[in-house]
């Protein structure tokens, strides 16, 4: 009895000493590899600096604060080679995570307070966060590479605040509707193709139910589908219960949508500006996109400097440097959807990339003057009922 | 229970018996092909050529291993999560089994109800506890203590359902002692803490492993309540899921398949050294 | 024997060593840590969320002490959610059945023809897919029940189907099979723990004594290994009320179970209105866990694994 014990628990120690060994020797092993790794940038789109032409820098080595900051934000709003290389330069380093919602990085703020540096967020949120004293203003005309931005985003009234201005603007895309003019019969420009019981379990939409009914609203005609009154909601819902059997699947990140327009599952879907690119990109069908008539929902972000961030004195440094226009341009080729730095759409025309970055709607800043923003809005309690409602069983 | 010998043997014949053992045969078979078929499709996806796993497949590639061996945000994710696995292990473990002894021993009334408590966090639903944490720390706390979420409130999480595992299967291990192995050491001239140290907690060694393997298990996959209680962090399966997000490569297959061979392979090592002790116990003296 | 008990010493073997306060104290006290754990990690925040329910959350995402029963209200009142946590129900009872009865064979095949090496190897062979991450399975499974997943592609190959299917196409049915898939080892484990510990030989001798194989099944094995079938019914069954990542990835516009309900408004801070509809499928799972607490064996499924 105690020899079967004793073997037991020999066996039993050594399967965890084994499992931590084993774990702590390929970390080990994977690490030593990185020193010789490839970096996971696609090569076409890093910008192709000359030795030395660091922009911004002078030819000694930087001054200036170095150190490590922490960073909440998109995936989108950086890429590997470019933290690397700023990080080499200027021996600024972000410690980056990410969010998946709106939401998510205001309550995470909320919580978490000064442990964040730097965070992105959309539209509306932006003076929701500075009500809220979650963030800083400052001059914006006191960085430098502000003058590379288009004029109108140095200048949007729900991002001016007698202290100074709200957050550095990043990029914007209005939600579009993209369709497979395969399968679905062309010259659409309403929400209603939504609805369309030609299309059953064709239609993709996002997994976020205040977003989805805002949707709704707009088809139904409602002017602000986030602070919608009850028979607005009514009127919203009514459209809802009409695009549930349409609905393939309630997508739970942008990459589901593209993976099933792309795979031919779907054939109308909700997006974001050039995601219809991706699509395309990844050997998916030739889609037609358009903005709905009705009008359409938006967002443009920002970065926000959090208050009482614990590394602040590098923001500005890095805002300097990561808003250089060689940097958006190839963040642009890269997640494909305009951005505000006109400098950069400056740099693609001379990079040959006029058309898609016409295409994307990159030299029409303005269009953002036109989109419902995203934003908080007080009928996100009934929208989720509503929601629940038709979902539900 | 007949070691080794059929029970066809032992047991008179019915009249089904061969189609009742190959009906078996072909059920177990079955669900184990079932059960592998996912896992045969994330190997396959690893080495695909395409930027999407799916089908079908255009091209095979170790590509996906090279950017996973470079990719030092994935391994900072996968060494977040061993980390918190360890801190949670240990502390589960002894925290574990110091319930187990008085819940068994202690001759309290309220035994029963305490272990149904135990219980409890392992069967409520895993977001109801990460969101009931999450307000606890930082409504609940707050007015007193400034908690800021991290790494230490996701250690809290997995500690509030890998604990109840622990003192369960050590309490069970427990209950069957054999408790005048404790009287004869007392005899013989041991303490109380002697006898904790040489004889019972040896004897339980066993089930306080078994628990300990399950919490690292459970740990470093557990996604939901990390979700909820983590900071500006990163562990593996919260990685994955952000991934996801901006672009599913192969790369996340691959990460897979690299963790699944680790722990084929440590199971296939443990059981080596297993029957290897086996056999060199058997040499004659 | 020594009147003061070190902490975490077994009681001295002398009968009648006293329960002095101080003595049970100290043998309570080991006990402690894991006690703090349980009470404020666990029943203070469910209490929190307790209370939650019956306040109401405000334009600024804050819950505010405004006492009201509508939340709960909301769920009798509004059909979809009754509605919706009927159909997890029955979605959780089909799983459990099945999971039960492919794994009453399965595992009985495991302990009467095979030998102890071959079990060991089997289990690891059902255990080892669990240690891959959640997300991953899940998503692969996608990749096979889709419009274009491999399913279809090897069935229209086959030429046994023209149109690609639709039913496991991002609808109920494909949730099935994936929770069936998830939570097959659970059950699969408990079975396996109890079946071990029956003796057989009973059937030998209720057959000696005129029994029918089929009858010394039904009378002798199956009330033994009760515990068992219940500790695998809970395991499995318990937990899918809980789930809402399987509907969310492999589910379609039908498919939110209730939990995907919950966190529609929790995921939006909408703390008071979730927490109400959170709290009443977990006073369901309390219900249950206490009407089967003696049947349920946890740590048998763990160490027979």
């Amino acid at each position: 009895m105690a020899d079967l014990n004793s073997r037991l628990a020999r066996r039993e120690f050594l399967k965890l000493a084994g499992a931590v060994g084993a774990t702590a020797g390929m970390s080990a092993f994977l690490a030593a590899c990185s020193t010789t790794g490839a970096t996971a940038a696609p090569p076409t789109a890093a910008p192709s600096l000359a030795a030395g032409a660091t922009p911004g820098a002078s030819a000694a080595p930087t001054p200036g604060p170095k150190g490590t900051f922490n960073w909440l934000t998109w995936g989108d709003h950086w890429y590997q080679a470019e933290m690397d290389q700023i990080a080499a330069t200027y021996g600024i380093k972000a410690n980056i995570t990410s969010f998946s919602d709106d939401i998510d990085a205001y309550t995470k703020v909320q919580q978490v307070g000064g442990q964040v540096d730097l965070v992105s967020e959309d539209a509306l949120w932006v003076p929701y966060f500075y009500q809220h004293q979650l963030i800083d203003a400052f001059d914006i005309n006191s960085l430098k590479v502000a003058s590379q931005l288009y004029s109108v985003a140095r200048e949007f009234s729900i991002w001016t605040s007698p202290a100074g201005y709200l957050g550095y603007p990043n990029g914007w895309a209005p939600i579009q509707i993209t369709y497979d003019p395969a399968h679905v019969t062309a010259g659409a420009d309403s929400w209603q193709l939504l609805l369309d019981p030609k299309y059953k379990k064709r239609v993709v939409v996002e997994d976020q139910p205040v977003e989805v009914m805002a949707y709704m609203g707009k088809a139904a005609g409602v002017k602000d589908p986030y602070n919608m009154t009850d028979a607005e909601v009514a009127q919203a819902k009514a459209l809802l219960v009409q695009l549930k059997p349409n609905i393939l699947r309630l997508a739970p990140q942008a990459t589901d949508t593209v993976a099933a327009l792309k795979n031919g599952e779907a054939w109308i879907a909700t997006i974001n500006l050039g995601a219809d690119t991706a699509v395309m990109d990844q050997g998916g069908p030739q889609l037609t996109t358009f903005t709905p008539k009705e009008g359409s929902i938006g967002w443009m972000d920002a970065e926000m400097l959090v208050h009482g961030g614990a590394n602040n004195n590098l923001l500005m440094p890095f805002l300097e440097v990561h808003e250089q226009a060689e940097y958006v341009a190839a963040n642009f080729m890269i997640n494909r959807r305009p951005l505000f730095s006109e400098a950069a759409y400056k740099l693609l025309i001379n990079q040959g990339q006029q058309e898609l970055a016409d295409h994307l709607l990159f030299n029409k800043p303005e269009t953002v003057n036109s989109m419902t923003l995203k934003g908080p809005g007080t009928s996100t309690q009934a929208a989720i009922a509503a929601f629940n409602d038709v979902f539900g069983s | 229970m007949a070691r080794g010998s059929s029970p066809l043997e032992t047991m008179p014949v019915s009249r089904f018996a061969r189609q009742t053992r190959w009906s078996l045969i072909a059920l177990t078979g079955a669900m184990l092909a079932f059960l592998y078929l996912p896992i045969a499709f994330l190997i396959l996806f690893s080495f695909e050529d395409a930027a999407t796993p799916g089908l079908p497949i255009t091209g095979l590639t170790l590509h996906w291993y090279q950017v996973l061996a470079s990719d030092s945000a994935i391994q900072g994710a996968l060494l977040t999560s061993i980390e918190v696995a360890v801190v949670v292990t240990i502390i589960a473990s002894i925290v574990g089994t110091m319930v187990a002894f008085p819940l068994v021993r202690g001759g309290i009334r309220g035994a029963g109800i305490l272990r149904l408590l135990f219980t409890l966090p392992i069967m409520i639903p895993g977001f109801l506890i990460g969101i009931g944490l999450l307000i606890f720390f930082r409504q609940g706390l707050h007015p007193l203590v400034n908690v800021q979420l991290g790494l230490y409130t996701v250690v809290a999480g997995h500690l509030v359902f890998t604990i109840p595992f622990v003192v369960l299967i050590v309490a069970s291990r427990l209950q069957g002692f054999d408790r005048r192995l404790e009287w004869a050491a007392a005899d013989l001239g041991a303490g109380p803490w002697r006898t904790l140290r040489h004889i019972v907690l040896p004897l339980i060694a066993p089930a306080i492993l078994a628990g300990a393997l399950l919490c690292v298990t459970l740990s470093i996959d557990e996604f939901v309540i990390t979700f909820f209680l983590i900071g500006p962090q990163q562990t593996l399966p919260l990685y994955i899921y952000t991934q996801i997000k901006f672009g599913v490569t192969p790369e996340v297959n691959a990460i897979a398949t690299v963790i699944l061979l680790v722990s084929l392979s440590t199971v296939a090592l443990g059981s080596l050294l297993l029957t290897s002790g086996r056999r060199l116990r058997r040499r004659p003296r | 024997m020594t009147v003061e008990s070190p902490v975490g010493a077994p009681a001295a073997p002398t009968a009648g060593s006293s329960s002095g306060l101080l003595q049970r104290f100290g043998r309570a006290l080991p006990a402690l840590p894991g006690l703090a754990v349980l009470v404020f990690l666990f029943l203070v925040p469910m209490a929190i969320m307790f209370v939650f329910s019956f306040w109401k959350t405000n334009n600024d995402f804050v819950a505010v002490p405004d006492w009201n029963l509508g939340n709960y209200a909301r769920f009798f009142v509004e059909g979809t959610y009754l509605r919706t946590f009927i159909k997890t129900l029955i979605m959780a009872a089909l799983v459990t059945v099945t999971t039960l009865a492919i794994g009453l064979p399965f595992a009985y095949f495991l302990v009467r023809y095979t030998g102890k090496l071959t079990q060991r190897v089997i289990l690891l062979a059902v255990i080892v897919p669990f240690w891959t991450s959640y997300l991953v399975r899940v998503y692969a499974w996608q990749a096979i029940l889709g419009e274009h997943g491999a399913l279809n592609q090897i069935l229209q190959a086959v030429g046994l189907i023209k149109v690609p299917l639709d039913i496991f196409n991002y609808d109920d049915p494909g949730v099935f099979v994936v929770l069936t898939y998830i939570y097959f080892p659970f059950a699969l484990l408990a079975l396996y723990a109890a079946l071990e510990k029956f003796d057989f030989t009973q059937l030998n001798a209720a057959q000696d004594l005129g029994a029918r194989p089929d009858q010394a099944f039904r009378h002798i094995l199956l009330p033994q290994i009760r515990a068992g079938i219940i500790t695998a019914c809970i395991f499995v069954f318990i937990p899918i009320l809980g789930e809402f990542l399987t509907p969310t990835l492999v589910g379609g516009a039908q498919s939110s179970l209730i939990a995907n309900l919950v966190l529609n408004f929790l995921r939006n801070d909408q703390f008071a209105e979730g927490a109400a509809l959170a709290i009443i499928i977990a006073a369901f799972v309390t219900v249950i866990m206490i009407v089967f607490r003696k049947s349920f064996r946890v740590e048998d499924v763990v160490t027979s694994g």
